[in-house]
This record gives structure tokens, C-alpha cells and sequence, in this order.
């Protein structure tokens, strides 16, 4: 029964282990290690760095569920994330109508610009949003102004109320792209013997879209739907630099995000063990958005 | 009866395209503006209307713009790192790849399963102990910080290993037979295959730490050492909402390496992103 360990056994076990150790322990010294001390962190009541802080249970999260603008960012949050997921409908109906073109240049053409947005979303597009959203003279505003032959100046970006809408517009058009791009890959891996017999059986182009499209699309629906989810509830780039390079979440803290809480009691006026507590609510948020992303869409890759 | 048929499936395709022009259209004309205004010498202190083309042309925003903002160091601060990051971050990425995927050693499936499960830890989750923990090794306003997380990049790896098992067998048992050592291996047999992968995860992270914002801004404090994303929203926020014409020179200037590269490799980017489904 015993299994007697050869040398030569040690030393490929060794060698294998050359190929993964460097990974190995940069997982464990700048992930885990630093997971589990947010952890920590978030049961005191740590200031700043340095100083003299003690263990004082679970009073932060207590503290930050009780706390109206703590609520008001993660509210923000999950809906600008939930806005977010628009880029699915959208990018469905875009990949069917480049996919409709069949596989010739033009669809080569506009599968590639329909994307490229989604490759500048650094600061560049955010300082170009500023001016298409500005409430006085903005473009969006003066292609409304055009059309209805009068002056329009909603403040997109800086009117409370029309906030979301203005970050939402920003946040499809960044994602679009990909989203359409993943729908396209999708569609284009639905083997076309099944449309073949549909026809036969003298489905019309809805039913064919009901019945055989959307079903075979779900496990990529899915992907981009707890990606998209993910990726909405860590936002924080965009946000803080059309609130002026502040976490505030300007204006009145309708954009402020949990991302943006947590940076504020971080770097702005620290207190450790307040946004640590803030780190871990995210943490579980997006540990049970991936778990679910693992279960519905065979992981990763859209399931297939 | 055919032919009639065939026009009007044409017709209607014709019809699509045309929708798609006019969608493409209004999405891309924001960027258009922007080039417009950068060009518009009339766009300090007041926004001017929507036009085509600038209605005075000049270079008067550009010579502004790279006064303000020291636009040369950020770019080669930034490509310095964006091209430090990629290969490090591919290359470990190939080599976890290849050992979990071809590979035969005790608790494989363990670290496997605990190199995989980083990817439900945001990052922003471990960014104060991070911060702390670099501070005291005195790494602050250098780029190891920004450096050293790229050995584990977890996608890669993840994306890399599902491309490696794929290989046959084969080729690596014959060179076992010459008597190769695994890294031998690696370096004369899987690298060479692994050319689209490598291409791919590259690309991949070339865009994504060209775009990266929060971690530089957290640890580079010093304005020298600054990346380009960072110091072009400094710039942003230093002037009260004038400069218009500037701000866009500096955007235009931020963004068209991107664009260039892309518009390069396009075909590769849309395939890789298409393939992982890794965004950035």
C-alpha cells in the first residue's frame, strides 16, 4: 500500500515547482495576506497609519449600515451598476445587426469601431464626457437644442436628479463595445443546422429569435451580466474625476460609489478601520456576484 | 423570381449598414469634437458651438497644453511601466499556465484552486493593508508597487493554461525521450507555440495598464514619477472648467497612442477579447 517517495519523484516535484513558486508567493504575500488584514483592520478602530488602535468587533459595520451616506453610496452603486447592464440589450441588438451582414468586410469593419471605444476608457474620454454632458452649451444638450428649436440645459453631470442618467450615458457608451463583441462571438457559435431546421419548419425571423437565439445565448448573457455587475460596483475612475478629482461624489453625493466611500475614509481623511469594514462589504458583494458567475456560466468563458 | 429575391435580401442588408453608419456615427462624434476643439483657438474661456471643423484653426491648445503638463515624462513613465508590467505579467502567466496544464505534482489542484480563487478579491478589497504594507518596506513613489502584484496575474494564467493543455501531448514526450529538462521544454517547445497567446494576454494588458488610475494615484505621489492618467486628471482639476481647447489637446494627446495601436492590431484585440472574455 504504501507509495515509496523516489528521489526522482522529489525532483520532479521540484521542478514544477520552480514554474509556479515566484506566483505562488506573490499570491500569498500581496493577496492573502493584505484579504486577511482588511479583515482585521475592519474590527478596529485604526485612524491613520502608525497610530495606537484595539479590537472593537463589528461596531464599524455597524456603524457604516447605520450610516445614511454610506447607504446612499452603495445604493448609487448597485444602481449605476443595474443602469450598467443596458449594454446588454443594446449590444444584443447591435451584434444581430452586424451579424445580419453576413461575414464580409463591412461587418469586419464595424465589429472593429463599434469596439473601439471601449480601448480609450482612461481619462481622455472622461475629459471629453465633461464637455459632452455639461449642462451650458454641452453637445448633448445642443443636439437637443436643434431639435426642439429652444435652449436646453440640463445639467447631466451636475443636476442631482439627472446625475444617473448622465453616468449611465457615459458608462455605455464605454461598454458597448464589448458587450456587443462578446454577443457577436456568441451568436456567430450557434451552429447553423438548427436555423436550418427552424426554416424548414417555416419559423418566422421572431420566432427563430425567441425560441432558438435567446435560449442558446443565456450562459453569455450571463457572463456579461455578473461581469458587468462586477465591474459597475467597483467603479470609481470616472466618477471622481467628473466630481473634480474628489470622492465626494459631486453633485450632492448622487455619484458617489462604494469604491469612492472607501478611498474617501482611506486617503482623503483616513480612517482605516472604517473603510476596511467598507472593503469587506464590497468584498462579499462581488464574492457572491463571482460565485454565481462560476455556477451560471461554466467559468470564465461564457460556457463554452 | 430569384433574382427579386436576392435584391431584396440585399436591399435590406444595405438598410442595416446604413442604421449601423448612423449609429457609429453618433457614438464616434464626441471624439470627433474633441479634435475639433483642440484645434479651435477660440476654445479657452468659452465653449464654442458644435462644428465640424474648427473655426480657426491653430496649434495655440497643443503649445498650451504641453506647457502645463509635462506630457513627454508621463508617456515615457507610462509606457515604461505599461511594457515592464506586460512582460512580466505574460510571461509568469505562461509559466503557471504551463505547469498547471501539462504539469504533475503534489497539491496541484490546491494551488490551482487557490490561485484561481484570487479572482473573486477585488483589489480594492487589500488596497489599504497593500499601501501599508509597501509603505513599510519604503516603496512609496516607486513603481514596485506597481510592479511586483504583475507576477500573479490570474487571468493569464487562468487563459494561458486552458491554450496550453490544448497541445498535444506528443510533442512534449519526444523531447522527454531526448532527455529535456521541463524548462528546456517550456522555453524550446511551449513558448514558440504559445506565440497567440502570449499576443493576446499582451495586448490584453498593454490597454488595461495604460488605463489603470487608482493604484499609480494611491502610491506615486511625486509629480515626476507620475503616469499619464493620473497627471492628465490633475491637470483637469487644477483650472475651473475654461481651458477647453487644452484639455481637449491633452485628451487627444492621452488617447492616440491607444487609438493607433488598436487601429494597428485590431484584428488581433477584437479576436482576444472575443476569445477570453477578459476585458481589461
Amino acid at each position: 500500500m504504501h507509495k515509496k517517495i523516489t528521489k526522482r519523484d522529489v525532483k520532479r516535484n521540484l521542478t514544477w515547482y520552480s514554474f509556479i513558486l515566484v506566483t505562488l508567493v506573490a499570491l500569498i504575500v500581496l493577496v492573502y495576506f493584505p484579504t486577511f488584514k482588511t479583515f482585521y483592520f475592519s474590527t478596529t478602530n485604526m485612524g491613520t497609519f502608525g497610530t495606537d488602535y484595539e479590537m472593537i468587533g463589528l461596531r464599524n459595520y455597524k456603524t457604516l449600515l447605520s450610516s445614511a451616506s454610506f447607504l446612499k453610496a452603495l445604493g448609487n452603486t448597485m444602481l449605476l451598476a443595474l443602469y450598467g447592464l443596458l449594454t446588454i440589450p443594446l449590444g444584443f441588438l447591435l451584434a444581430n445587426a452586424i451579424n445580419g451582414l453576413g461575414r464580409t468586410k463591412l461587418q469586419g469593419f464595424f465589429r472593429v469601431m463599434f469596439y473601439m471605444p471601449n480601448i480609450i476608457t482612461g481619462v481622455s474620454v472622461v475629459l471629453i464626457f465633461q464637455y459632452v454632458l455639461k449642462g451650458n452649451g454641452g453637445l448633448l444638450n445642443q443636439f437637443f437644442s436643434q431639435i426642439i428649436g429652444r435652449e436646453v440645459t440640463i445639467g447631466w453631470i451636475t443636476d442631482p436628479s439627472m446625475s444617473h442618467v448622465g453616468a449611465t450615458i457615459i458608462w455605455i457608451w464605454m461598454n458597448l463595445g464589448y458587450s456587443m463583441l462578446l454577443n457577436l462571438a456568441s451568436l456567430q457559435s450557434i451552429p447553423t443546422e438548427i436555423y436550418d431546421a427552424a426554416s424548414v419548419d417555416g419559423a418566422t425571423a421572431l420566432k427563430r429569435m425567441i425560441y432558438i437565439t435567446i435560449p442558446q445565448m443565456k450562459s453569455c448573457f450571463a457572463f456579461l451580466f455578473v461581469t458587468g455587475m462586477i465591474n459597475g460596483l467597483a467603479r470609481f475612475t470616472d466618477l471622481y474625476i467628473l466630481g473634480g478629482n474628489a470622492c465626494a461624489g459631486r453633485p450632492n453625493g448622487t455619484l458617489q460609489t462604494i469604491l469612492m466611500y472607501i478611498y474617501q475614509y482611506s486617503f482623503e481623511s483616513p480612517r482605516y478601520g472604517l473603510s476596511s469594514a467598507g472593503a469587506v462589504i464590497l468584498f462579499f458583494i462581488v464574492f457572491v456576484m463571482t460565485i454565481f458567475n462560476v455556477k451560471l456560466s461554466g467559468f470564465m468563458k461564457g460556457g463554452d | 423570381m430569384e433574382k427579386k429575391k436576392l435584391t431584396k435580401a440585399k436591399r435590406r442588408r444595405l438598410l442595416t449598414a446604413v442604421i449601423l453608419a448612423a449609429i457609429l456615427a453618433v457614438i464616434l462624434i464626441p471624439l470627433w469634437w474633441a479634435i475639433t476643439l483642440s484645434f479651435d483657438a477660440n476654445a479657452i474661456t468659452e465653449l464654442p458651438a458644435f462644428s465640424w471643423l474648427p473655426k480657426e484653426a491653430s496649434m495655440k491648445n497643443y503649445k498650451y497644453a504641453t506647457e502645463m503638463i509635462d506630457l513627454v515624462r508621463y508617456y515615457t513613465n507610462t509606457l515604461f511601466v505599461a511594457l515592464v508590467n506586460t512582460a512580466i505579467s505574460v510571461f509568469f502567466a505562461l509559466l503557471c499556465g504551463y505547469a498547471f496544464a501539462k504539469g504533475r505534482f503534489f497539491g496541484k489542484k490546491f494551488w490551482y484552486f487557490f490561485m484561481l480563487a484570487v479572482m473573486m478579491i477585488p483589489f480594492e478589497s487589500r488596497m489599504i493593508p497593500l499601501y501599508l504594507q509597501y509603505s513599510s518596506w519604503g516603496m512609496i513613489n516607486t513603481y514596485w508597487p506597481l510592479i511586483l502584484g504583475n507576477v500573479a496575474y490570474v487571468y493569464g494564467i487562468f487563459f494561458a493554461s486552458q491554450n496550453i493543455s490544448a497541445l498535444p501531448d506528443s510533442l512534449r514526450e519526444s523531447a522527454c525521450l531526448d532527455g529535456a529538462g521541463e524548462w528546456k521544454i517550456f522555453f524550446r517547445i511551449i513558448l514558440p507555440l504559445c506565440k497567440p497567446v502570449m499576443a493576446a494576454l499582451s495586448i490584453l494588458q498593454i490597454v488595461a495598464q495604460w488605463n489603470s488610475y487608482l493604484w499609480p494615484m494611491v502610491v506615486i505621489r511625486s509629480s515626476k514619477k507620475q503616469l499619464l492618467s493620473v497627471g492628465v486628471s490633475l491637470f483637469n482639476a487644477q483650472e475651473n472648467s475654461i481651458y477647453y481647447g487644452p484639455r481637449m489637446a491633452v485628451a487627444v494627446l492621452s488617447a492616440v497612442p491607444l487609438i493607433i495601436a488598436f487601429l494597428c492590431m485590431q484584428k488581433y484585440i477584437v479576436q482576444s477579447v472575443a476569445v477570453s472574455g477578459i476585458k481589461q
